[in-house]
């Protein structure tokens, strides 16, 4: 009996246009472009550019040539601001006239670099500019200093030294918060249609009438109806991560690399997609019990909506905390766990204590939510309109 | 076939009772047809709910069928159909056949025996021509064919019918007395809700009355005319009502 009616209900949920297009359509549009957004983020991090540079006409030669390197694509001109406001170049250089010799009567000269926003990539271009005129800047100081029979050791008492000793890859750090994310999104999207028809939907139609009227007890129709919709959700979920493999393989470059220097990856991919599964499960508990408060479909949406949007919350704390900052809390609490769980596992580690508490803090919520919804069930005043 | 014995139901809403039945008694003999006379919020589809065992008294008894609805709730949903509204309880994105397979599944019919009664049904309802088609196409009238189909595909002794023909055109709702029709020559003990006259008259044997949750008449129609010494069953239902108030 429980097994006809989930075949029912998911072949009903199907012939659901809605759900077709959330379960796998979707997914598959918002996963295709947050792929693409976070593989050119790392190209643009990672690929050399060279900046067009605007510079007055009169600027000394030697200044210039600070500016010949590879880097830089020198181009003159009377208004270098003018340029920059038109967007043809993405730095100016303004220099006084005859700076180096003033340079050399300790004369001071200035110097003007413009940029058009600090909003935009010019954050970059800013730094490689900055950069070249602090190289140059030491060098005159250096000189000076021989000159003067003094060593640099003077005014540069000490050095620093930076170096990175985390192992974390800047490709999968970025997953790491863009899978879970999306998966959030596609679990509670693609389960959402179903779960409001499933309970509201069946009081609206009266179908949930001719059903409690037929000798199955209230239990088996719960559970298949419960089974369907956590069986939709682990479809977006599943559909979800297989774009997601899919793109990343065959359509991108820095991701790719991430991901193949990935130790362990085939026993990461069954954790994650075990947790994907789980979690499907603790969102269809929650989604069924707005359906089964909600008298119609669009109430039990309205129901829905602001906590599926609280689903998405966790990334927004988790995203400042690095995964060796991870607590307890963080895999204990459920909406936060997968989002945890994700991040470190994207970045290599399994740690099975941590898995074991995602699992097991998701379950017991599944238990505990699934045994509200259920007394709700065998009561007349929820079943029935 | 059907008793029901000083039958109260009390609602609650937040910290108040509302009493939709109150202290309601009658039978109903097997193979009778009764009709179910109330204005909007009398208690009529409560009652129905009651004998269906989809809500619990709060006092009294109902027995169907010699069983319990507290006590046997199953056996009683094996032997009674309910159909709550004229055209509803069908799945729209399902074809007519699977909306039937379905409900005979849920009231444990075998594949045979859902096969034979699919076919006897769509011959009894001329029903053949659109059995494989999904019901989200269907007018009103093939709704209406399928839900009372659907309502007794596991043959039940006792059928249900909460307000059949509101919202249905003339048509639709001649299909309807029709089916009742051939439904009570095959001895079915039926009980309908229904605030048109006519078709009380037509079809049913007895009435009961029902005015602010209180039983205020159960009889054969033909005692009615007698006692009111009128055949004008509208007129006789707003006297009653009237004395009731």
């Amino acid at each position: 009996m429980f097994f006809t009616m989930f075949i029912k209900e998911l072949k009903d949920s199907f012939r659901d246009r809605r759900t077709l297009l959330l379960t796998v359509v979707l997914p598959l549009i918002m996963m295709s472009a947050l792929v693409f957004y976070y593989e050119s983020l790392i190209s643009d991090s990672s690929d050399s550019e060279t900046i067009n540079l605007a510079v007055n006409v009169n600027m000394d030669s030697q200044l210039k040539e600070l500016f010949s390197s590879n880097n830089f694509n020198v181009i003159e001109s009377s208004n270098p601001e003018s340029l920059l406001k038109d967007g043809e170049v993405q730095a100016g250089v303004m220099s006084e006239s005859q700076f180096v010799e003033k340079i050399n009567s300790h004369k001071q000269p200035s110097i003007t670099v413009m940029l058009r926003d600090e909003f935009s990539q010019d954050s970059s271009v800013s730094t490689i500019v900055m950069s070249a005129l602090q190289q140059y800047k030491q060098s005159i100081v250096n000189e000076r200093l021989l000159n003067a029979n003094l060593e640099r050791e003077m005014i540069n008492p000490f050095q620093i030294e930076q170096t990175e000793i985390s192992e974390t890859n800047a490709g999968m750090a970025l997953l790491g918060t863009l899978i879970p994310l999306i998966l959030v999104l596609a679990i509670g999207i693609g389960a959402g249609p179903s779960a409001a028809d499933l309970f509201a939907g069946e009081k609206e139609k009266k179908t949930m009438e001719a059903l409690l009227m037929t000798p199955v007890n209230r239990f088996t129709i719960i559970m298949s109806k419960w089974l369907t919709i956590s069986a939709i959700g682990s479809i977006s979920g599943v559909v979800t991560l297989i774009v997601v493999a899919l793109e990343i393989q065959f359509m991108t470059e820095h991701l790719k690399d991430a991901l193949s220097n990935t130790a362990n990856i085939g026993l990461i991919v069954v954790i994650i997609t075990a947790i994907t599964i789980i979690y499907a499960m603790f969102v269809a508990s929650i989604l069924m019990v707005t359906s089964i408060m909600a008298k119609t479909i669009k109430e039990s949406q309205s129901y829905s909506t602001p906590i599926m949007m609280l689903a998405i919350f966790p990334v927004m704390v988790l995203t400042s905390v690095g995964v060796n900052e991870l607590e307890f809390h963080h895999f204990a609490i459920p909406m936060f766990n997968i989002f945890s769980s994700l991040k470190e596992l994207l970045l290599g580690t399994i740690d099975w204590e941590h898995i074991v508490i995602t699992l097991g803090s998701n379950i017991i919520a599944i238990l505990i939510i699934f045994g509200v919804g259920r007394m709700m069930f065998l009561k007349d005043k929820w079943v029935m309109n | 076939m059907i008793e029901v014995t000083d039958l109260t139901k009390k609602f609650q809403d937040k910290k108040t009772y509302i009493t939709a039945l109150k202290h309601v008694s009658f039978s109903v003999e097997s193979g009778e047809v009764v009709g179910l006379l109330g204005e909007n919020g009398a208690g009529k589809t409560t009652l129905l709910r009651a004998i269906a065992t989809l809500v619990q008294p709060t006092e009294g008894v109902i027995r169907v069928a010699n069983y319990d609805t507290l006590k046997n709730p199953n056996e009683i949903k094996k032997k009674i159909g309910v159909l709550f509204g004229g055209e509803t309880g069908l799945y729209n994105r399902l074809t007519a056949r699977e909306n039937l397979e379905y409900f005979g599944a849920l009231y444990n019919l075998s594949q045979h025996e859902t096969k034979v009664r699919i076919d006897e049904l769509s011959r009894m309802f001329g029903m053949r021509d659109y059995l494989d088609r999904k019901v989200e196409g269907f007018s009103k009238g093939m709704r209406q064919k399928l839900a009372i189909a659907r309502t007794i595909i596991h043959q039940p002794d006792i059928i249900l019918f909460d307000e059949p023909t509101t919202g249905l055109d003339i048509t639709a709702a001649n299909v309807f007395r029709q089916l009742v029709h051939q439904l009570k020559q095959q001895g079915k003990t039926i009980i309908f809700s229904s605030h048109i006259m006519e078709e009380v008259q037509m079809l049913c044997d007895s009435v009961a009355m029902i005015h602010k949750g209180e039983l205020i008449y159960h009889g054969s129609i033909e005692t009615l005319y007698e006692e009111e010494k009128s055949e004008d069953l509208n007129y006789i239902f707003m006297s009653n009502l009237v004395r009731g108030s």
